[in-house]
């Protein structure tokens, strides 16, 4: 404290001076100059002194630095000084009509008649000339307090805190300086006003009054007068800030001058400022006791950016990210770690996660555009937890709408036209997949969607836009979204006696503009019951889940990932087209085999497949696409109806271990070969949605019927002619 | 008191300076006191804890309430039994100050004790405040009776005091009611909490007792809520809907009430903060020297010294049962599943399955069986159980009632909903008089909150820009004439009374009652190895039979046979439990067909 008291503030102002004339920013200009003749002509008023400039500045005073955070009331007063002496002439000519500069213009005159005079209450301030304000913004760097991390120990001192904004006050004048006019000597006398509240003068104080014992009668001079405008604005904790068991924090927010009118309710902001006890006088005082109330001062405002192509990474989070690239398995990582807390589903979530990363949008040569977002549709029995995967995704996507088939509100899901019910005009809103533009709409029972939606939808998924052509109104908005829906089978149970497609009770328009489609059955299976069995009663018994064998990621390096994973745009090298060409039309076939086909694969499904191989190669920070990237699309795209197929397979006879055989024995007589490479075949039969156990199994068994060789160390496969 | 120059009880504040100076005394002349201070304990605390545990002050210190508030002595010691309801977030204030060359400070107070020098040297520190209610739902009998001021080892004048405080708080009233007459439109709000100061006379006894007419639509509307202060604590120690009690000085300053400055507050009309709704004229203010987290068993009014020996234990435990069943028409079955339900706690909350929830549903309720039975059954739970509340679900109810509590930005105060509930409370839902109608957007969001309640046993609370899921622990009665569909419980059981039998119990069988619902509630569960493994096998077999099993019904099971155990004092799951429960479930699946 000591030390402090005996700071020289005067040499603090030269550092500013010093630090104003000679910082340069990364391009050499000298940016403060540049802000001073700005404000000199008058086309800016606000002066932003940013602590991370303070900190680049060749001639860093390490001790001025602490001081400016932990006293920042006082710098500002000081650096405004500082500004007042540095202020260069005007270079541009501007109007001279406000009253305020004919009333400069007086007082300038006035002042050199009165040189002599020496009466401080008739010294002009300083703050009355000023046409500039003063901020200091702090470190743009670094994690921001919560609301409750705010102490009493950070009093006078500059805070950053994040929170979203409650209530707005109006702007209301804040008198900064007052100035009356003697009715006897005719002198201006000045007021300073720091507080919210001040008593005004009565009597004159200048000489001439006093020595004449006169007691002129002051007149407030409310247009001569400094006014600022004023906002107060109330902060709360964001809901994840909140520590279990407790209800968010508030704080009270002053927002002077060119701060005012930057925040409405609901917005969700990060905040520089200073921390500031107000001490109540009066009457308040007595009856609220010794009790200070505090707010902050606002100094900077920044609007929380919900999007990946404007996320700011954090110093460890760039490292985290570095090392799980580095550490090679990150897909099946990051797919782990999405809603943890639900068992199993493993291939759906890497869906999802394929989801959040999406491929890039392309806009061909002739205008048309290609989406890169994969929309995915869950479909499954009731209580197989589609509903809390969605919300999961919403949580760690940036930007993520919920909401249900049926819409909460009367705009639905697309759009509306509506009539204000004040100015009677006709105003479009936006409904959820608007709101989602850029980001992800999860719409849960989207079977049970209204008819006007599901219409509206096909637009959305394909073009990415909303029409409305309504009351005069005729427009497009933009709505660039992933599409994640969730739907139960058309009897709300999935009916194994009936086809496919009457379950899946979309229309196929529909269906096909889904990347994926997954089913979801609840069936019966001893491994997947004595696994649920085993956790209930760990749970019980433990009262903690059971480890789940690793640790899960934070939501907060997902998103910190898959925001660096969206910046690449991978291409599809030329060797890679023929191979896919190839798998598309093995599946076109397959279908046109099947009497009851299980999707309809058409030009959409080659797309999806190209997006969903590039989504795996952002996921690989990788520049083109791999072949390896092409067989997980497909095995993907195979998995997702996997419930069904193996029902298919029992129902014609043919159990796992001959199936892989069949498949095997029909991909080497397509190929006309007799070797088999291990690698190979496990792509094929993956494909077909069996494991590598299983397939192992067959290589075994059918070893043993000597219908193939199996070689010892690679596996690799060679047919006996028989 | 011979010995001290202060009075524990009386002038607990000389105390707290006297401990300060002392300690501003002995610490080194170069440090700075009031800084070394800060945030810290300088013994105060633990003089106050040797007078109350060490030299049995504890029951010479009056409990707060609406009875004892007209002579309670502001500045004096207190107890206040309550739930938090709200958080007000942090208060600075000025710890301490420099008289002269002297450090004094003003911690555990509202007011300066003398006006302070205009130019002082001052400290800020903190304080959190909580706004306590009592706890939504008592039982009259779960009050604790106060020691009367003649207990109080006070000077002669005890009566005189009395009197005169008595005669005070009346004027302090008079007052109140005249500066409401000035603003009894304008101000509402004030207009409320002065309604429950004044209210203080109804006793809380027909409040508790008239459960489903209690209106919890505004914290303050039941009978007294304090604001506590709490000093040097970490925030995490209390949470929301916690059940405390606080140990503190009592400041109430009625000189106070006449004056309101409204000249001043116009400058802060627009961001009044919560605690200009609180004066300390109006609500009264706690300084929390000592606080403990409460448990139902400090509840139970002298309760019983009962040796947990097995053979008592299953001994209460037949009486308590056939107690049930004369309740339920001798329907044995559904005593079973009722004592169960009783006892039933969460324990955790992991993921998706919430551990030893076990909400019952007893459906085959008419006309006529409901209006016996369920008053019957209410009562017979209000006896039982300190906290229980019964909600009348009709349509009308669904589209009137605040169910969720509501942060209300205006006022920066949590209204609460009467769905803010401490844990462990009771909350009975009586379906049988629901009718056709139509539900307005707050019936279905009302219905959707109780839903979501009863599978989750969490509360949504609606903080304007997002909502905020609050953790409960609630036990859930849902009485209807056939399966609920709104209120999806885990246990659905026909109900089948064979006769009407008077109930009555004695106050001893009460008591027994009450402290083995308290005791074997707070058991921990545990089970042998083997014996989880031959339950999962069982388990696993159950599912390949019945796939509407799941997850939620292997759950269910492994609760009730947790609790079944512990209905028996057991801490440890056996299979002969194990299969009694399989045997009640045979029973109910019969019923349900």
């Amino acid at each position: 404290m000591a030390a402090l008291k005996s700071v020289d503030f005067a040499v603090d102002k030269a550092l500013a001076k010093d630090f104003l004339n000679n910082f340069a920013d990364a391009l050499g200009e000298p940016k403060y100059l540049n802000i001073l003749q700005d404000v000199a002509n008058r086309k800016r008023r606000a002066i932003h002194i940013e602590l991370d400039d303070l900190v680049d500045y060749k001639d860093l005073d390490e001790a001025f630095l602490q001081r400016v955070t932990e006293n920042t009331r006082r710098y500002i007063n000081i650096f405004a000084e500082a500004i007042d002496e540095l202020m260069p002439e005007p270079t541009e000519v501007f109007p001279v009509d406000e009253d305020r500069d004919i009333l400069m213009t007086q007082r300038v005159d006035d002042g050199m008649d009165n040189v002599d005079n020496s009466d401080p209450l008739q010294k002009m301030p300083s703050e009355i000339r000023r046409f500039f304000e003063v901020y200091i913004k702090a470190f743009s760097k670094g994690t921001p307090f919560t609301v409750r991390q705010v102490r009493a120990s950070h009093i006078g001192q500059l805070v950053k805190i994040s929170g979203i904004i409650t209530r707005c006050s109006d702007v209301k004048p804040l008198m900064q300086v007052a100035v009356y006019t003697c009715e006897d000597c005719g002198f201006e006398i000045y007021q300073e006003v720091t507080a919210r509240v001040f008593m005004p003068l009565f009597e004159c104080p200048s000489n001439r009054c006093k020595i004449n014992k006169a007691k002129g009668n002051l007149i407030l001079q409310l247009r001569a007068s400094k006014f600022l405008k004023f906002q107060e604005a109330r902060i709360q904790e964001l809901a994840e800030h909140v520590p279990k068991g407790h209800i968010p924090r508030s704080l009270t927010v002053h927002l002077r001058g060119e701060l005012t009118r930057k925040v409405a309710p609901g917005d969700v902001v990060e905040l520089s400022g200073i921390f500031l006890p107000i001490p109540y006088s009066g009457f308040r005082a007595l009856r609220a006791g010794l009790v200070a109330d505090t707010y902050l001062e606002a100094m900077s405002i920044t609007h929380f950016k919900k999007k990946y192509e404007e996320y700011d990474l954090k110093a460890d989070e760039q490292e985290q990210i570095e090392r799980l690239a580095e550490d090679g398995d990150v897909y099946n990582k990051l797919a782990r770690s999405l809603a943890p807390e639900i068992f199993g589903h493993e291939d759906v979530k890497k869906a999802l996660l394929l989801l959040l990363v999406g491929a890039p949008h392309r806009k061909l040569s002739d205008g048309m555009k290609i989406r890169g977002d994969l929309h995915i549709c869950l479909m499954g029995d009731p209580g197989v937890a589609k509903s809390q995967l969605l919300k999961h995704i919403i949580n760690v996507a940036p930007r993520g709408v919920y909401t249900t088939g049926r819409g909460s509100s009367g705009v639905g899901l697309t759009a509306a036209v509506q009539k204000d019910p004040i100015t009677n005009e006709m105003v479009l809103e936006g409904g959820a997949l608007v709101l989602a533009d850029m980001g992800i709409c999860a719409i849960d029972e989207f079977d049970k969607m209204e008819e006007s939606d599901r219409t509206a939808i096909h637009e959305v998924m394909e073009q990415q836009t909303v029409s409305i052509a309504k009351a005069g109104i005729t427009t497009s908005l933009n709505a660039r979204t992933a599409v994640l829906a969730a739907a139960n089978p058309a009897w709300g149970r999935y009916d194994l006696r009936r086809t496919p497609a009457e379950n899946i009770n979309l229309p196929p328009a529909l269906l096909s503009r889904f990347d994926l489609l997954w089913l979801i059955l609840d069936r019966a299976d001893m491994d997947n019951d004595l696994e649920m069995a085993r956790h209930v009663v760990y749970v019980h018994q433990n009262l903690e889940s059971p480890s789940l064998g690793f640790t899960p990621l934070e939501p907060s390096v997902l998103r910190a990932y898959i925001s660096t994973a969206r910046r690449i745009a991978p291409s599809v090298p030329r060797e890679l087209e023929e191979y896919i060409a190839t798998a598309y039309s093995s599946i076109r076939q397959d279908e046109a085999k099947s009497n009851a086909p299980h999707s309809y694969t058409t030009v959409r499904t080659l797309l999806s497949i190209l997006r969903i191989s590039i989504a795996l190669a952002r996921l690989r920070f990788s520049e083109t696409v791999a072949q390896s990237d092409v067989d997980e699309a497909l095995r993907l795209m195979q998995m997702s109806k996997f419930s069904l197929y193996s029902e298919d397979r029992q129902k014609s006879g043919l159990d796992a271990i001959s199936d892989i055989y069949s498949v095997l024995r029909d991909e080497a007589a397509r190929t006309n070969t007799m070797d088999v490479s291990y690698a190979c075949a496990l792509n094929w039969i993956s494909r077909k949605g069996y494991s590598e156990a299983q397939l192992k199994e067959c290589l075994e068994e059918y070893a043993a019927l000597n219908v193939w060789q199996i070689h010892p160390s690679t596996f690799d496969i060679h047919f006996i002619d028989a | 008191m011979v010995g001290l120059a202060y009075d524990f009880l009386a002038n607990p504040l000389g105390a707290v300076r006297l401990a300060f100076e002392k300690a501003v005394a002995s610490s080194p002349p170069d440090a700075d006191p009031a800084a070394a201070f800060r945030g810290n304990d300088w013994g105060a605390v633990d003089l106050f804890r040797d007078f109350l545990f060490e030299q049995g002050g504890l029951s010479q210190v009056p409990i707060l309430d609406a009875s004892t508030r007209r002579w309670v002595q502001p500045n004096t010691l207190v107890r206040f039994r309550g739930m938090v309801q709200d958080m007000l977030g942090n208060e600075l204030y000025v710890g301490a100050y420099k008289d002269g060359s002297n450090w004094r400070t003003n911690k555990f107070t509202d007011m300066a004790p003398s006006s302070m020098p205009p130019a002082f040297e001052t400290q800020l520190w903190e304080r959190h405040l909580f706004y306590c209610v009592p706890v939504p739902g008592q039982n009259s009998w779960a009050m604790e009776p106060s020691p009367s001021p003649g207990v109080r080892n006070m000077s002669s004048s005890t009566s005189q005091h009395g009197v005169k405080r008595g005669r005070n708080t009346e004027d302090d009233m008079d007052l109140n009611v005249s500066y409401n007459w000035d603003e009894a439109s304008s101000n509402t709000k004030k207009q409320k909490e002065d309604e429950s100061t004044c209210q203080s006379s109804s006793s809380s006894e027909d409040l508790a007792n008239h459960g489903g007419d209690l209106e919890l639509k505004n914290g303050d509307s039941s009978c007294l809520s304090c604001l506590v202060k709490i000093y040097d604590m970490p925030e995490s120690h209390l949470k929301l809907n916690d059940v405390f009690e606080f140990i503190g000085i009592y400041t109430f300053d009625p000189e106070l009430a006449g004056h309101e400055d409204n000249s001043d507050d116009v400058m802060y009309d627009l961001f009044e903060d919560p605690m200009a709704h609180l004066p300390p004229s109006k609500v009264p203010h706690l300084h929390c020297l000592i606080c403990r987290k409460l448990v139902i068993q400090d509840f139970l009014p002298n309760s019983p010294v009962i040796e947990p020996l097995p053979n008592m234990i299953r001994k209460i435990r037949e009486s308590l049962l056939l107690h049930l069943s004369a309740v339920l028409g001798n329907d044995e079955v559904a005593a079973q599943y009722l004592l169960l339900h009783l006892l039933s706690r969460i324990r955790a909350q992991v993921d998706v399955i919430t551990v030893g929830k076990l909400s019952l549903n007893l459906t085959g309720f008419t006309r006529e069986s409901a209006s016996i039975f369920c008053c019957q059954l209410t009562n017979a739970v209000e006896e039982l159980l300190p906290f229980t509340h019964v909600i009348p679900l009709t349509i009308e109810y669904l589209n009137n009632a605040t169910l969720q509590p509501r942060k209300d930005n205006e006022t920066g105060r949590l209204v609460a909903g009467v769905l803010q509930l401490a844990q462990g409370t009771h909350l009975t839902i009586d379906e049988t008089r629901m009718q056709n109608g139509t539900l307005t957007s707050n019936g279905v969001e009302n219905a959707r909150l109780l839903k979501h309640l009863l599978e989750w046993q969490k509360v949504e609370y609606d903080f304007e820009y997002y909502k905020l899921e609050m953790a409960a622990d609630v036990q859930l009665l849902i009485i209807s004439e056939g399966k609920s569909n709104i209120l999806p419980a885990d246990l659905v059981l026909p109900f089948c009374p064979k006769s009407v039998a008077s109930v009555n119990a004695t106050g001893e069988e009460l008591q027994a009652w009450r402290w083995y619902l308290a005791t074997m509630r707070s058991l921990q569960h545990s089970s042998e190895p083997e014996t989880s493994q031959i339950l999962q096998d069982e388990m696993v077999a159950a599912m390949q039979e019945d796939r509407s099993l799941g997850c939620a019904g292997l759950t269910r099971w492994l609760t009730m046979a947790e609790l079944m155990s512990a209905s028996f004092g057991e801490k440890c799951l056996t299979l002969e439990h194990w299969q009694m429960i399989k045997e009640l479930e045979r029973l109910r699946k019969e019923r349900l067909q």
